[in-house]
């Protein structure tokens, strides 16, 4: 009697959840149509439904006469002064496009988990930020942006669509499709290296200008330096080497598609053949080059762990070198000079000459949110963003004269309100309009410029892999390459060849190949097209 | 109730003075490896407390120390930095602690109060119904999507108590304490012609103040501690609990200074990290240290069930 | 049974019924009903369709674990680990217990106690940074206290053999005062007439505890094992990954279903793949858990957990 009462009550309640559900999905729907009553009927024929073709009637000017509310969400904490400044935008908006803009803000703490749910969740929102780091092809297959045709970006974003170049209109696409309006201006994502000048002299140290001087550098340092650490990496969950971005991707001339795959072609390479990094000799010897500073004591035995903050350490004067962005680095040596540290740094780029890969423009975006109410003008909105230069620098910089000083047309000045209105991701308007800080460094700022001018252009450039159909083996191989190969390359494996061949017949398991086989079969069709 | 503690003491006071050396043996190994454990327990807890006060550079340079040989408040004067803001945290945290456990001691006690009574024939059917859900859940998307699409919680503050207000680990373990007391108690209850419900109210509840203040310490300790359901359903400032308040200030200030330094601007306020952490844990854990003796003394003392009884 | 019967029972048990009316409310609806979110584990999700809308993709979101030869070795770690937790926290909590029970004036249970809770507050992050404080291979409080003896240091971070030990160890250290706590109220609960007894019949302290006092908290530790068993393979997230972090030289003795899981799922963050993993964990655990409790119910009816 007691088995049989339990079965009736699981069947019973597995029809109160299937029914509870169902419910609950038609009042979802029910939902989020009715609303759009309230817009404009052009706006409701381009609720997600309808194709997005359909959104774009090609006749007349856009009609703006009914006002909307826009919301859009940021990655990052609402800035102190969100109510001032957003007042101010929003009169240039009402103006301009009859809409106003309303924020919400994910906080740096917890927005890996909020962005997902926000998404899928279908919250009533129109714009949201967008990233390859957080995770825009992913969010983009599975459906929670809108996609954006050429018509519509004509249409209602002419000003962006005539500056933006069109090689960060296809970086942006996914499948062919576009689901983001990219930023309009480069973001270098090669690293460098910032070290400790002064020890460089005071050990009469030559120019750290190759690999070889870098590693005589660190290797001075471990052994005269007591209390230094010669090299600290930045904590994270990174598959390669914290120093693999300069001394094998720059150093080789290769582009990798992302440093969560051990995949690499030549920049030069016209057919795009892809090879496993680690199956390489360059990627032997560097190992060979890692194991002797590890042996060396370049870098702590247990750096694995340590959870020191690696910019901490090196204003502290704990460690002699560290690699970042040109931005990150730049931006802490002017802060240590301003505080007169007792330090003289400097930054070194150990692969002079070499070609450089354009910047990715997927790096910020803003996307629309796929059941928007007014897509279109979420997209006006947008192209004033990038482009209006007094709302560009609202956006960006906050109030002239209470969070910025204008410096020139292309520089600002800094006031003590500025941290009341910064460090959330406002940067998917960057654009030719932008304002530098005029108290980064100079000579970070010439190398960037140097390296602007050193870009190379490859056939692969506007490349991306859709790895839907291999998700299981790329899972499985980042587990391999951080358990694997992360100890390997920080010299924590005594038998080099042994930890190799053990890495690559993991891989093996793991499913390379396959990645390897789909990656070379998209980028042949990629490259047939052109 | 110290009348009780005093007599069990006494009494074994008397037997121990008919045979000493087995209590003094006992009482070597117990105070030695009670002082043991309570220093294990302690000494890093003390770590914490003087790296809260030990200056950033320090610890970067020198790692956490016992005493803070560079003294500094740094760390708590950017907690307190905004003290309004900090004080509504509190009160939301006490408001939600409080209120969620008198709820949940209530709920929880009167569901282990039915399922220990073994009279009632389904007992075992409904046990198998709560502990169900430990075992299989739906994972976060429609918990998420219930709580927020269906039930319309996001930003009141049943999001932050009514999750939390039942545990079946709470209600089991607490079956098995009231599942301890005679059942001739409630029998002659019954007889007086005293309600299922009465007997619980009026007998059994007294009877277990050992198991409600270790079930009220528990949800107190959980509802203190949340920071989740204030992550996934409060955005509004008024609502913040203290946890997640302290944990979203670390991340943001952490957060806005990489943001800030990679587009390149010049980050002048350096964050302490180290002693943020430390000093976070300070100031959340406090109070509860302060209240904690309070709820101690149920602990600490026997409790003599055949007074009841008689 | 007939119809009338359980209408009988119906009526009889009203009151108790009614008493657990609200617990049930809550857990049809704040369980069961988003459990049929359980079918994620078997869709390619897409927010369009969601839950029910989205398109089945059969086994496909579980064969990242299965097919990553893996599998089977962070299965058993993580079970060996849990069974190894049970066991020393248990023990020592009772021991605890039993000592803070017997030993002692007011002043000096109430210092020790209140001591004894202090790590459960400490979370997992400032755990794991003390712990590579005192024990990392350069400076660490450990190895330079060695050095000073003249020893050889020990390089714990790149030695998995360590590893079960030290983390056997954390675990029982920071859950020792939240377990301690429920024992002491097991034996407070305890009925003073039966030490009376015990100490009239001769018994020494130590008699008395092993004839009264363990006795009388079987049943709480029975159900608080039963608890724990069928969460035997889920492991604790926080403190493996705060512990160990992604320092592959440890996860061959280190490695659990969850951080695994973690690993394999940073970059691609999906929800049915994640999905599947917890209910690979949730059906071990169901039939581990029904096993044991149905060889504790034939030992004894009352002891078993349903």
């Amino acid at each position: 009697m007691l088995r049989k009462s339990r079965w009736t009550m699981f069947t019973l309640l597995f029809a109160f959840v299937m029914v509870m559900s169902a419910c609950g999905n038609n009042k979802n729907s029910g939902s989020s149509a009715s609303p759009s009553t309230e817009a404009s009927p052009s706006a409701s024929a381009t609720t997600p439904a309808a194709s997005s073709s359909a959104a774009a009637p090609s006749e007349g000017a856009v009609d703006t006469s009914k006002e909307v509310k826009l919301k859009m969400i940021f990655v990052g904490p609402k800035p102190v002064d969100y109510d001032i400044v957003f007042a101010e935008i929003n009169k240039k908006l009402k103006e301009k496009i009859n809409a106003t803009l309303e924020g919400e803000f994910l906080d740096w703490s917890d927005w890996a988990q909020k962005y997902p749910l926000k998404l899928a969740a279908d919250e009533n929102f129109d714009l949201i930020y967008s990233a390859n780091w957080a995770g825009y092809n992913d969010q983009a297959l599975k459906g929670g942006f809108l996609e954006l045709t050429d018509d519509m970006l004509a249409k209602y974003m002419p000003q962006t669509w005539a500056a933006m170049p069109k090689v960060s209109w296809e970086q942006s696409k996914v499948n062919g499709k576009l689901y983001m309006v990219p930023q309009n201006r480069g973001e270098s994502v090669e690293k460098l290296i910032l070290y400790r000048e002064d020890l460089r002299k005071k050990y009469s140290l030559p120019e750290i200008n190759s690999p070889e001087a870098y590693a005589t550098y660190l290797k001075t340092i471990a052994e005269k330096e007591k209390g230094v650490v010669p090299f600290t990496p930045e904590t994270g969950d990174w598959k390669f080497h914290n120093l693999d971005r300069v001394l094998l991707k720059q150093q080789n001339e290769w582009n990798m598609f992302d440093l969560d795959m051990p995949f690499a072609f030549k920049l030069t390479d016209e057919k795009g053949q892809v090879f496993n990094v680690y199956d390489t000799p360059e990627f032997k010897d560097l190992l060979v080059y890692y194991k002797d500073l590890a042996d060396h004591n370049a870098w702590s035995k247990n750096v694995l762990n340590s959870k020191n903050d690696h910019q901490a350490d090196f204003k502290a004067g704990k460690t002699a070198s560290i690699t970042h962005n040109n931005g990150t680095l730049g931006s802490l040596m002017a802060l240590m000079r301003q505080e007169n540290s007792p330090y003289e740094v400097a930054l070194a780029d150990i692969n002079q000459g070499k070609k450089k890969s354009v910047a990715i423009a997927t790096q910020n975006g803003t996307s629309i949110h796929a059941t928007s109410k007014n897509p279109e003008r979420a997209l006006m909105l947008v192209d004033l963003m990038q482009n209006d230069k007094e709302l560009h620098d609202l956006m960006m910089y906050g109030i002239s004269g209470v969070h910025y000083e204008p410096v020139g047309d292309d520089k600002y000045k800094a006031l003590d309100k500025n941290p009341n209105f910064t460090g959330f991701s406002n940067w998917d308007f960057n654009s030719p309009l932008n304002r530098d800080n005029e108290a980064f460094p100079q000579e970070a700022s010439n190398l960037v410029k140097s390296w602007e001018a050193g870009v190379y252009h490859y056939p692969l450039e506007t490349f991306v892999f859709d790895n839907s159909k291999v998700k299981t083996e790329i899972a499985n191989v980042g587990n391999v390459m951080l358990r694997y190969g992360i100890p390997l390359e920080y010299g924590l494996v005594k038998d080099i060849d042994k930890g190799l061949a053990d890495l690559n017949k993991q891989l093996k398991a793991a499913g390379i190949d396959k990645i390897q086989a789909e990656l070379q079969a998209q980028i042949d069709a990629f490259l047939a097209k052109q | 109730m110290s009348a009780t503690e005093l007599n069990v003491d006494k009494s074994f006071a008397k037997a121990s003075g008919v045979r000493n050396t087995d209590r003094k043996i006992f009482a070597v190994i117990g105070y030695g490896s009670l002082t043991i454990m309570a220093l294990l327990c302690l000494l890093p807890f003390l770590l914490v407390v003087s790296s809260s006060l030990t200056s950033e550079h320090k610890i970067v340079t020198e790692g956490y120390q016992f005493i803070p040989t560079d003294f500094s408040v740094e760390a708590y004067s950017i907690l307190f930095k905004y003290p309004k803001e900090m004080v509504q945290a509190y009160l939301v945290t006490i408001g939600v602690t409080i209120g969620g456990t008198l709820l949940g001691l209530f709920l929880t006690s009167m569901t282990s109060y039915a399922l220990s009574r073994r009279d009632f024939k389904w007992r075992n059917g409904f046990s198998f119904f709560f502990f169900f859900t430990t075992l299989f859940s739906g994972g976060l998307v429609p918990w998420y999507l219930l709580i927020v699409n269906y039930l319309h919680m996001k930003d009141t503050v049943l999001a932050l108590i009514v999750p939390l207000v039942l545990n079946v680990f709470y209600i089991i373990v607490m079956k098995s304490f009231l599942g301890g007391i005679p059942e001739a108690i409630v029998e002659s209850a019954k007889i007086d012609g005293a309600g299922d419900f009465r007997i619980y109210a009026q007998l059994i509840l007294p009877l277990s103040k050992p198991a409600l203040a270790t079930i009220g310490l528990f949800l107190a300790l959980a509802y203190w501690n949340d920071w989740y359901n204030a992550l996934l359903f409060v955005s509004h400032e008024k609502l913040m609990p203290l946890q997640y308040y302290l944990y979203k200030m670390l991340g943001n200030m952490d957060g806005m200074r990489k943001a800030m330094m990679g587009a390149g601007a010049v980050v002048t306020t350096a964050l302490p990290t180290e002693s943020l952490k430390m000093a976070m844990t300070v100031v959340a854990t406090g109070p509860i240290l302060l209240a904690y003796p309070f709820v101690q003394r149920y602990f600490v003392q026997g409790l003599t069930i055949g007074a009841v009884k008689g | 049974m007939n119809r009338s019967g359980f209408w009988h029972d119906l009526k009889k048990y009203k009151i108790f019924l009614l008493m657990l009316a609200p617990a049930v409310i809550f857990y049809l609806l704040f369980a069961y009903i988003p459990m049929a979110g359980i079918i994620i584990a078997f869709k390619r999700y897409d927010y369009a369709g969601g839950i029910f809308g989205s398109a089945w993709n059969g086994w496909d979101n579980f064969r990242f674990f299965f097919d990553s030869g893996n599998a089977w070795q962070v299965t058993r770690n993580t079970a060996l680990y849990n069974i190894a937790f049970i066991a020393v926290n248990n023990a020592l909590q009772i021991f605890a217990a039993i000592l803070l029970f017997e030993v002692g004036g007011k002043w000096f249970r109430k210092i020790i106690q209140s001591s004894l809770f202090l790590p459960y507050f400490i979370s997992w992050v400032v755990v794991g940074a003390i712990a590579y404080n005192l024990l990392n291979y350069d400076i660490g409080t450990v190895n330079v206290m060695l050095r000073g003896l003249g020893l050889e240091p020990v390089d714990i971070y790149n030695t998995p053999a360590y590893w079960p030990f030290l983390l056997v160890l954390v675990s029982a250290w920071k859950g020792l005062g939240y377990g301690t706590v429920m024992y002491l109220a097991a034996i407070t609960s305890i009925d003073t007439e039966m030490y009376e007894a015990a100490e009239i019949d001769g018994a020494n302290i130590f008699q008395r505890i092993l004839k009264v006092t363990i006795p009388n908290l079987y049943p709480t530790i029975i159900i608080l094992v039963l608890l724990a068993v069928g969460n035997i393979f889920r492991g604790d997230f926080g403190m493996f990954y705060n512990m160990v972090g992604n320092n592959g030289v440890l996860f061959s003795s280190t490695d659990v279903i969850d951080t695994f899981v973690f690993r394999s799922l940073i970059t691609s963050n999906d929800i049915g793949m994640s999905a599947a993993a917890g209910v690979f964990q949730s059906v071990l655990g169901f039939a581990t858990i029904m096993a044991v409790n149905y060889a504790v119910r034939r030992y004894d009816k009352d002891r078993a957990l349903f």
